[in-house]
């Protein structure tokens, strides 16, 4: 004669094995795809259509020229040079307001450059790529399209 | 008569955990692997501008241009390959952005530089794009210029 079950005494268990195995499985797996990275953000920096000019790089009209200066702990000398303007700038937020004022916009009355005008970075011998991109960034947030890099003196 | 035999014949059953899991774990395995090889952005202090007025990377394809400080010198590198910052290296780069223009030329090139380096050390590198746009005979190559977004900046 069959025992039953319950005069067996059936025992319901969980079997915990497979389950330990995905949980692990998976905890393996977010933690190896997860990234700590930052997200990169850019700058467009068109170089002209060919047939204009000779360099690539060069920009077409007399540029508006940010000078950008050596680091010294946490200042950095900048200037901003153009035919009859040469101004400095205590930071980069100054620098931005600054050029900001001097760009011809409703409601500005005296600005001097179009939006389109060439704006040159020109980062001192010495100087960092940091500041070098301070100073673009300035001139992007001052409303202008068309910045580009000057070529370094070695 | 033993127990066994009284039980009529054995039967096979396959235990399929262990098979699903060993499925998973390759699975989990080639995936991790296929991104792997296809990375080509080694970790860059990138600038960190503030108020940076930027715009997103994006999620397309891009030609990421690497300008690595090493010492006194750079390293600078596209995917896999390495160059260095003399002249020939940088004719190589030049040469190596050039086929990749010509086979796509509005793949967008973007330069990822430590932020610690001088900026005649990067300069060069914005040459060779230039100078690879000029022979691969591109008409318009955007180069992008690569920093941290403030956000998550100010968050360190």
């Amino acid at each position: 004669m069959n025992r039953s079950r319950a005069a067996r005494g059936f025992k319901l268990q969980l079997a915990m094995t497979p389950m330990i195995d995905v949980v692990f499985l998976l905890l393996v797996f977010f933690v190896c795809t997860v990234r700590f990275e930052r997200n990169e953000q850019v700058y467009r920096l068109d170089l002209p259509s060919r047939g204009t000019t000779a360099d690539p790089l060069a920009l077409q009209d007399s540029p508006l020229q940010i000078v950008v200066g050596i680091r010294d702990g946490d200042r950095c000398s900048i200037e901003l040079r153009a035919d009859g303007v040469r101004q400095t700038a205590e930071n980069f937020d100054t620098l931005a307001k600054a050029m900001e004022q001097m760009r011809r916009q409703s409601g500005v009355a005296n600005g001097l450059f179009e939006s389109s005008h060439p704006i040159l970075v020109v980062p001192s011998a010495g100087s960092q790529w940091q500041d070098a991109v301070e100073g673009f960034n300035a001139a992007v947030r001052a409303g202008y399209a068309n910045i580009g890099f000057a070529e370094s003196k070695r | 008569m033993s127990l066994l035999h009284a039980r009529g014949p054995a039967r096979i059953d396959a235990n399929m955990t262990p098979l699903i899991d060993l499925a998973f774990l390759l699975i989990v395995f080639f995936i991790l692997v296929a991104r792997m090889g296809g990375e080509q952005l080694p970790p860059v202090s990138l600038p960190e501008p503030r108020h940076a007025a930027t715009t997103s990377a994006g999620s397309r394809p891009r030609l990421a241009v690497n300008v690595i400080a090493n010492g006194d010198r750079t390293i600078l590198s596209l995917g896999a390959k390495k160059f260095s910052d003399d002249d020939s290296g940088l004719r190589g780069l030049a040469e190596a952005i050039a086929q990749r223009i010509r086979r796509d030329p509005t793949l967008p090139v973007d330069i990822r530089a430590d932020r610690s380096l001088r900026y005649d050390k990067v300069e060069p590198a914005l040459r060779a794009i230039a100078q690879a746009a000029s022979q691969a005979g591109a008409e318009r190559v955007t180069i992008r210029v690569c920093a941290l977004d403030e956000r998550q900046a100010n968050h360190e």
